[in-house]
């Protein structure tokens, strides 16, 4: 990887200055784009500056100071975003309580996670790593760039929505958990995962109050002499963040009617719905989400672990996106996260998408859902340079992630993998054969 | 009941007799003549003599400017090095398990989930004065490696405790204490069975406690001078053990397992303006622009394991052993050229004897000798705010003297004499031509860990080299690998790295090892547990 | 003259009248048009497959088609031997989180005297959701212990099991600790010596049971020679050592592997590997033991950083290129639908396209000894056959039919029952 910073280089990075982006120079020739908004550039180039696509287009000229990746029979994708995953971090559920809204996954962050290398070599490079699904409510989540070998800071997506997790059905519930030993906790039922969560939301409320009454009193001539300002809270502070509506809800769901229950607790409790995670049986309600412009966050097919997923069916997504449902396609799990471009195929298969469709469940739409559609999902002149390169199409089964990109840097790149693996197993021989000579051990 | 009481005052009067000292220290005046002084501070003086009087040093100089006092023992020293004792500023060894109660169900079970009343992380009031180990033979090993100053410090929990500062002379805990406490210890480390159970949990719970008491305090004072409007606040004991360290600013130490750890601990201390100090950080030259940034004093483990959660460890066999052999005794020579001061430390270690061991591995990658001894001198007196009274070899301090037959780090010197709080101390040498230990406990073992909890069967294998003890031990909580062990005549020493649901963890083994049988305990945040190991025969 | 026509196309007539009226025998069958994938031998465009009786009569480029075949217009299609899944949980696991609906694991440590087409449940959602994309078979197989009990090949269709059971037992499954992934079934990461410990304890039980025989067939002869008491796993265990039911075993690491290898060449017992997902690093000695593979699903990681992100995924290739005949599995029941792409995403990591077909057709047909009768579009052979889009091994192709056993088949599953239920909400 050669990173020469010349004069002009220099330059451009001033003339683009974007606060905070600190990225590379890359000119990627020839290759076939998709994209994923405006339709298909074949031998295609794309000129990133200072981290950011400055141009796409064909042919482009740059000066010689600009690495080059030639993309001739590749193709070349917007870098591949997972808005459901745990990776990166230290750890996933705080099981300690039942209501756990003061925790945050930027307090533990994992820059050094391998999982954050096998999602680059699948084409990913954002991801939206979030608290468990074990309490009905749990923590603030983050959305990282999976900047591999930078610092849990440098990765922080600052642009994203503000996102809090909530979770109903069995496993806020514990359904598929035996022997806690002495009292189980409450809710054990789904009518106390919702009543918990009116409860906090009404606690949240309260709290609020507290503090508008005590601000209101203070600025006052007649205020008590004696004012001490209420105990600060953090486990209410961010459902009041909600409430004011600087805070979003992503919403873990199985089953249809817990969907709808939840929308209407949103309504009567006044905070807003991203979107819901998992939703398998969102096919039965696609068009209430679409009216209520609630998206979902969704396997392609993984179902029947558990009882509340035995109807999920792998035509949701294709025929939620068809009803007008946002739709995106997430993995939860750092096996699943380097395939998340055959799921996508899959939608093409079950429930008959376009391959743009297809292409944008795991692009643009997540992108739209976290917040980030300015600067990433989508090969755009004004985004961030963050790209996949397939060796095939990316939505045949026979496809494989060349490169992965993210701010004009190549954090995968299959050939150096290779070069390292054939160094390391030839180091490996070598050892062996000394240790054969030196005394015959298998 | 006659031979009851009879036995009652037998037992009452051996131990009476037993706690008194037997023999009063000698402590008389000492000259010692002819060596070559390090002073810690100020030039060095090639052949020079130090007066020891009373357990300060009187005077010190060139040969020639000294007059010997007529009381004075003289020590001819000619050919030795004389150092300021030194100071370790962060160690857990010495200091008692403190004793958790065996954990309940845990969950609450009504709607009112608040965090119990009494909860296994709030013990800032356990101070390490009131649960020392003193060990004779712990003490000298100190000594052996020219320790004279130690700083003990709680390191379970949450919120340990705090410590305390002692001079190594005698052996009685009272006498010995230069400052009780120095600070109070937190861990990022999480409780079984409860909250915080999580590291996102702990951060929260030290949030929200800092916030607390910051109310608290404001609530309290406000109440006290006039209470109209107000009600009463309700006494809570926790929030008042941190009402020094959060409103007086008294120091607070975190203990830092990782990098991660330590860039917590600095947003902390930025948060809420705390006094912080940065303890363990064995990778802290991987943080070391924030580290620069924020200027917090920081203490520095010579334990060389890379954390689990490191990407040293994560990456095949060999990264890791180049991480422990090569990287992570690096860290201090890191620091020395980005100009970041520190104090070396031996928290983690378990051995008194690994310590300048491994300052030795940490000079021969790049750490200069003299920021070495400043390391373990200077700095350490500055930051436990006792560089009035010791940290270098200025008439009017502490006579804490290392008397070596070389340059203090070199391989090839032997400490001869310390002297602590004025007393002389000789260092024993081991015999020439002594065996180590021909017990090899290399091999598969059945163990059986019994803990308040239950008993737990599991595989061990072991494999030794030399004293060194590596291995793993399966059960039905996983496969787990053994790290650090040392096998030293008949004690065994031993860490596991366990891995429960998902959280790191280690567990620190102690005991005894024969051919065929190992006992002894292992002690965990939740607790001790016994372990008791048979070997399991070789089969044909 | 015109007299004679018009009897004639009366007799025709009749005749179409009856061959209407005989739909549902579908005896006949003529699929026209399809380009055809055959597996063995070269591929057909634009051929017929003729299906008389449940098995294909012929096939080629053009054949005659009788008046009264049923004419299936195959136009644009492409033509593939129905797809065999290697092992599986198909119809013995519904929902992963109810153990009532979990029957492929019997507790205890020994047990070859159970077998899986005994818990078979026909019914099971699972299995039309396979058949729809095109898998016409599959085995299904016990786990856990170390032996684990019998499989069966069974075919993807049938009101009861013994409709769908095409042989039974199939393979006695032994489950080395070492791992594997056993169906449904995570790699256990315990130290390799617990394998060889694994394989001592094998080597006995063979021993016993070859001596339970010898001792059994004794006293037959003489009346004064005592019979062994009856004994249940000896006796299912000799049909394994007397070479008469082949072994599958479960084993993941090298060690492991070459452990087996010995150990199937001493007690002179054909293997058939399962899992080895490190078989890369041992390819030649696999080869050289005779002994096929059937890998387990490719949806996995591998264990150690050093042998690369890709090892699982390019396992295959290096075993194949190695001379290793290789077979594919989906190794579960909810997704089992996935056989195919995961031979597709071993293509993708260098093994040839037509060797990863081949993994999901003709390969498991030989392993299983039903070569002659399966796996490949060859004139005599069970018309299993999948009319596709496209590629069968790619996501994006649509299955338009499936026959098995020449008889067409309901394509719809609880998949498609509850998007048209719901459909009838749609704005």
């Amino acid at each position: 990887m050669n990173k020469t910073y010349g004069t002009v280089v220099m330059f451009f990075c001033l003339a683009m200055a974007v606060p905070g982006l600190n990225g590379q120079n890359l000119l990627i020739k020839n290759g076939t784009l998709l994209t994923v908004t405006q339709g298909t550039i074949m031998k295609g180039d794309i000129l990133i500056l200072n981290g950011i696509i400055k141009t796409i287009g064909r042919d482009i000229q740059t000066t010689d100071d600009v690495q080059v990746i030639d993309a001739t029979g590749k193709y070349v994708i917007p870098g591949i975003i997972d808005s459901h995953t745990h990776i990166g971090l230290s750890g996933t559920n705080e099981m300690g309580a039942t209501i756990t809204s003061e925790v945050k996954m930027r307090d533990v962050l994992n820059a050094e996670d391998t999982s954050i290398y096998t999602a680059i070599t699948g084409g990913v490079t954002m991801v939206h790593t979030m608290h468990g699904s074990g309490n009905p409510i749990g923590g603030e989540n983050v959305v990282l760039k999976l900047k591999w070998g930078k610092s849990a800071e440098e990765m922080v997506v600052g642009e994203a929505y503000r996102t809090l997790k909530f979770a109903l059905g069995e496993n806020p519930k514990q359904a598929n958990v035996f022997g806690t030993g002495g009292t189980p906790r409450y809710p054990q039922s789904r009518m106390g995962v919702n009543a918990i969560i009116r409860r906090e939301f009404l606690k949240a409320k309260n709290y609020m109050e507290q503090w508008e009454r005590y601000n209101a009193a203070k600025k006052s001539k007649k205020g008590a002499k004696n004012l001490i300002p209420p105990r600060k809270n953090l486990k209410l502070e961010p459902l009041v963040a909600m409430l004011k509506g600087d805070m979003y809800a992503r919403c873990h769901s199985y089953r249809a009617d817990e969907t709808l229950e939840f929308i209407k607790l949103s309504k009567e409790l006044g905070f807003k719905i991203i979107c819901f995670e998992h939703a398998v049986e969102a096919y039965k309600i696609a068009r209430e989400l679409a009216e209520e412009n609630i998206g979902i966050s969704a396997f392609l097919d993984n179902w029947a672990y558990k009882v509340e997923a035995s109807e999920g069916i792998a035509y949701n997504a294709g025929y939620c996106t068809k009803q007008g449902v946002l739709v995106s396609i997430n993995s939860d799990s750092p096996e699943r996260i380097r395939r998340l471009f055959n799921d996508a195929a899959k939608s093409m298969k079950y429930g008959g998408l376009t391959e743009e469709e297809a292409l944008k469940l795991i692009t643009i739409n997540p992108a739209v859902q976290l917040g980030v559609e300015k600067i990433a999902g989508s090969l755009e002149e004004g985004k961030h340079g963050d790209i996949a390169i397939f060796n095939e199409h990316p939505l045949s089964a026979y496809t494989r992630c060349d490169m992965t990109i993210i701010e004009g840097e190549v954090y995968f790149d299959r050939d150096q993998y290779l070069q390292e693996r054939e160094e390391r197993e030839k180091r490996k021989r070598e050892e062996q054969k000394t240790k054969e000579k030196k005394g015959g051990v298998r | 009941m006659k031979i009851l009481k009879f036995l009652f005052l037998i037992i009452f009067a051996v131990s009476s007799v037993l706690s008194y000292p037997i023999l009063a220290e000698f402590n008389p005046t000492y000259a010692i003549v002819g060596c070559k002084i390090v002073p810690g501070r100020g030039p060095q003086i090639e052949k020079g003599i130090i007066i020891i009087r009373d357990g300060l040093i009187e005077e010190l100089g060139p040969a020639g400017k000294i007059l010997i006092p007529e009381d004075a023992e003289v020590i001819e020293a000619e050919g030795l090095y004389a150092y300021p004792g030194l100071i370790d500023a962060h160690t857990s060894i010495m200091l008692e398990t403190p004793k958790r109660e065996p954990q309940g169900p845990g969950r609450p079970a009504s709607p009112a989930d608040e965090q119990n009343e009494v909860s296994n992380w709030q013990h800032t009031d356990f101070m390490a004065i009131n649960h020392l180990k003193l060990k004779k033979s712990t003490i000298e090993n100190f000594h052996k490696v020219g320790i004279t100053t130690i700083c003990i410090a709680p390191d379970k929990s949450i919120f340990a405790g705090q410590s305390v500062i002692l001079n190594l002379s005698g052996e009685q805990p009272e006498p010995m204490v230069i400052k009780n406490p120095f600070a109070l210890h937190i861990n990022f480390v999480t409780v079984r069975g409860e909250y915080p159970s999580s590291l996102m949990g702990t951060m929260s719970l030290l949030r929200q406690s800092i916030l607390d008491t910051e109310h608290y305090h404001l609530h309290s004072t406000q109440y006290l001078q006039f209470p109209g409007g107000l009600k009463r606040p309700v006494y809570n004991p926790f929030l008042e053990k941190l009402r020094p360290y959060v409103v007086q600013k008294k120091p607070i130490v975190f203990n830092c397992a990782n990098m991660e750890d330590i860039k917590r601990a600095l947003r902390l201390t930025d948060e809420f303006k705390l006094n912080a100090y940065v303890s363990g950080a064995n990778e802290a030259w991987r943080v070391s622009e924030d580290l620069k940034k924020s200027d917090v004093p920081l203490f520095v483990s010579l334990r060389f394991n890379p954390p689990l959660t490191s990407i040293f460890v994560n990456q095949g066999e060999d990264l890791k052993k180049k991480a422990e052999n090569e990287i992570y005794p690096a860290n201090a020579s890191h620091l020395h050229r980005e100009g970041i001061e520190f104090s070396l430390t031996s928290s983690g270690l378990t051995k008194p004897g690994d310590i300048i061991k491994n300052v030795q591995k940490a000079i021969k990658a790049g750490l200069p000798q003299d920021a070495a001894l400043k390391a373990m001198t200077l700095n350490p007196a500055k930051s436990l705010g006792i560089d009035k009274i010791v940290g270098s070899l200025e008439a009017g301090k502490i006579a804490n003297v290392v008397l070596a037959t070389g340059a203090l780090f070199e391989e090839s010197s032997k400490i001869q004499r310390v002297f602590v709080d004025g007393i002389s101390y000789t260092i024993k040498q081991p015999p020439k031509g002594a065996q180590p230990s021909a017990t090899s406990i290399a091999g598969k073992w059945d163990g059986l860990i019994k803990s308040p909890m239950g008993e737990l069967t599991s595989t061990i294998l072991f494999q030794q080299e030399g004293d060194q003890i590596t291995g793993t031990i399966s059960s039905e909580l996983g496969n787990w690998e053994i790290t650090g062990g040392v096998l030293s005549g008949n004690t065994l020493s031993f860490t596991i790295a366990a891995n429960i649901m998902g959280n790191a963890m280690e567990m620190e083994f102690s005991g005894s090892a024969e051919r065929d049988v190992i006992e002894g305990s292992i002690s965990t945040m939740a607790g001790n547990a016994e372990l008791r190991a048979t070997r399991i025969p070789e089969e044909e | 003259m015109k007299k004679t026509g018009c009897v004639w196309t009366a007799i025709c007539l009749l005749c179409l009248a009856l061959g209407i009226r005989s739909e549902q025998s579908h005896e006949l069958i003529a699929i026209k048009g399809a380009t055809i994938i055959p597996v063995v031998g070269k591929d057909i465009p634009e051929g017929v497959i003729l299906i008389r009786n449940g098995h294909i009569s012929d096939i080629g480029a053009s054949i005659d088609i009788p008046e009264n075949a049923k004419v299936i217009d195959a136009k644009g299609l492409f033509a593939y031997p129905g797809m065999i899944d290697s092992c599986c949980t198909l119809g013995l696991s519904e929902i992963g989180a109810v153990r009532a609906t979990q029957d492929s694991r019997e507790t205890g440590n020994i047990n070859p005297q159970v077998s899986s087409v005994e818990a078979l449940r026909p019914d099971s959602m699972h299995i039309p959701i396979s058949r729809s994309n095109g898998i016409t078979m599959a085995l299904i197989a016990p786990a856990g212990g170390l032996i684990s009990g019998r499989s069966g090949l069974i075919r993807l269709v049938g009101w009861t099991p013994d409709e769908m059971i095409v042989k039974n037992p199939m393979l006695m499954h032994i489950q080395l600790p070492g791992g594997g992934r056993a169906p449904g079934e995570r790699a256990d990461a315990t130290a390799p010596e617990q394998d060889s410990k694994k394989i001592q304890e094998l080597k006995e039980l063979f021993h016993k049971a070859r001596y339970y025989q010898k001792r059994k067939g004794a006293a037959e002869k003489d009346a004064i020679i005592t019979s062994p008491d009856f004994d249940e796993q000896l006796e299912f265990l000799l049909p394994v050592v007397n070479g008469e039911l082949p072994v599958m075993i479960s084993v993941y690491t090298a060690a492991g592997i070459l452990d087996a290898i010995k150990l199937a060449k001493e007690e002179k017992i054909k293997f058939v590997f399962y899992g080895v997902n490190e078989g890369w690093k041992v390819a030649n000695e696999i080869k050289e033991s005779g002994s096929p593979v059937v890998l387990g699903s490719l949806y996995g990681m591998p264990s150690k950083w050093d042998d690369g992100y890709d090892a699982i995924y390019r396992n295959p290739s290096v075993l194949s290129q190695a001379g290793v005949k290789i077979a594919f599995s989906s190794s579960d029941a909810a997704l089992a639908k996935d056989l195919p792409y995961h031979a597709a995403k071993a293509a993708a990591f260098g093994l040839d396209k037509r060797e990863a077909l081949k993994g999901v057709t003709i390969y498991p047909a030989e392993i299983f000894g039903m070569a002659d009768m399966y796996g490949s579009l060859e004139k005599g052979k069970v018309a299993n056959i999948v009319l596709a889009d496209g590629d069968i091994l790619e996501m994006r192709t649509n299955i338009k039919h499936v026959f098995i056993d020449g008889q067409e088949m309901d394509l719809s599953s609880v998949y498609t029952e509850l998007l048209e239920k719901f459909k009838k909400r749609a704005k």
